[in-house]
């Protein structure tokens, strides 16, 4: 038994509301936030690119390979989304 | 669960609010840190002024606690930070206090809080399943355990685990420049918070101390790095696989069909078994078919995904 069902008063009906339009501000916030970092992403996944083909990549704990050049993916038009 | 992607969200940037649902007493404030949008169960930093005193009670949900700074009394006992307790749904924990403050963080797990002073349980309380460990100083770090595995210097201290979902509750730490070059991705809701340091990821750049993320299925997170170490507790909702590639521009669509792509060649005979049967209807023989203690909504291959069943009436004699 995770939940046992209850009638929610008025005022939590309230509450509930107000959290969720702050949720909903705080959210677009985010993706401002993270669209501004896209200058500074795109360097680290170019960084993230070269050291998967030299150091390697990590496949698991301690184990990891090198990525040869043809395996690297190359950048789809589409818009890099981070968050969704 | 209902909860829009949060990440990265710092609570040290937003301020504490009173907490004025109804039941619950004066002298607590929370911040929010995440909320499902349908049955309100949420995640919060929450701070207990000094003098605080909550009298025995329950909630309609299962919860748990996490103390970070300072200490709270519960019953005779005295708990501080580390500690972790986890209230089924219905348990009367008995009363609470904290005569000098403490910091923690709350997670109600399937409804919103709630707060109903008792000093027994509910008749549907399950109190064997109530938990409380000081986690820093009663439990020790192990290796993650998982295959395929993060990188060596991530450790965890698992504090729930639900045989049902397999989704747990744990503390984790990274150690001074503990790096991983991977993106991975999982098929469950993930969520963590930084009680201390700053670890980055790719995606999203720093996550502080106060730094907190809920994060739906399929979403790419990594590389990792940091350079200080960090502690941290997480959670997730069901079974947590890594789900490792080195992809940057993957969307959730893709990382999903790839997931379920593994699952075909993983389980062979399940996978065809779930897609040729009409009646999409799995029953495990250990647990109840409808929706109490928790199940599932389920699929009747119908269409009619996320089907509910009425609860059947008892014929009056």
């Amino acid at each position: 038994m995770k939940f046992i069902a209850h009638k929610r008063s008025a005022a939590v009906e309230q509450w509930l509301r107000k959290e969720i339009a702050e949720q909903k501000k705080r959210y677009k916030k985010i993706v401002a936030e993270q669209d501004a970092l896209s200058p500074k992403r795109d360097k680290w996944v170019a960084e993230f690119l070269h050291r998967i083909q030299t150091r390697g990549y990590h496949v698991h704990f301690n184990q990891m390979r090198k990525i040869a050049p043809e395996e690297i993916p190359s950048k789809p038009k589409r818009k890099f989304k981070v968050v969704f | 669960m209902a909860r829009p992607h949060i990440e990265p969200f710092v609570d040290r940037d937003v301020p504490f609010k009173k907490m004025t649902l109804p039941g619950f007493p004066k002298g607590m404030q929370y911040k929010m840190l995440s909320m499902d949008t349908d049955d309100g169960s949420c995640t919060m930093t929450v701070l207990f002024e000094p003098g605080y005193k909550q009298p025995p009670g329950m909630s309609y949900t299962e919860y748990e606690l996490f103390i970070m700074t300072g200490s709270i009394k519960i019953g005779e006992k005295v708990w501080g930070p580390g500690s972790y307790v986890f209230v089924p749904a219905g348990v009367a924990l008995e009363a609470l206090s904290s005569p000098r403050g403490a910091t923690g963080l709350i997670f109600y797990n399937y409804g919103e809080p709630s707060f109903v002073e008792s000093q027994s349980d509910h008749p549907k309380a399950e109190r064997h399943r109530l938990a409380m460990v000081n986690s820093y100083d009663d439990m020790q770090w192990s290796s993650t355990n998982f295959f395929p595995a993060t990188a060596p210097g991530c450790l965890v201290k698992i504090l729930k685990f639900d045989e049902r979902t397999q989704g747990f509750t744990f503390l984790y730490c990274m150690t001074p420049n503990f790096w991983q070059d991977n993106i991975s991705y999982h098929d469950c809701c993930e969520e963590a918070y930084h009680i201390w340091g700053t670890s980055w990821m790719m995606q999203f750049g720093d996550l502080p101390t106060g730094g907190y993320f809920w994060r739906p299925p399929y979403i790419n997170h990594g590389a990792f790095a940091s350079k200080l170490g960090i502690l941290a507790i997480g959670r997730t909702d069901t079974q947590l696989y890594n789900h490792f590639h080195f992809n940057p521009w993957t969307n959730i669509e893709e990382n999903r069909q790839r997931a379920a792509s593994r699952m075909q060649h993983w389980k062979p005979d399940l996978y065809k078994w779930i897609n040729t049967h009409g009646h999409n209807h799995p029953v495990d023989f250990e647990h109840d078919h409808g929706h109490a203690h928790g199940d599932m909504p389920h699929h009747h291959g119908d269409g009619h995904v996320e089907h509910k069943h009425a609860k059947k009436r008892r014929r009056k004699r």
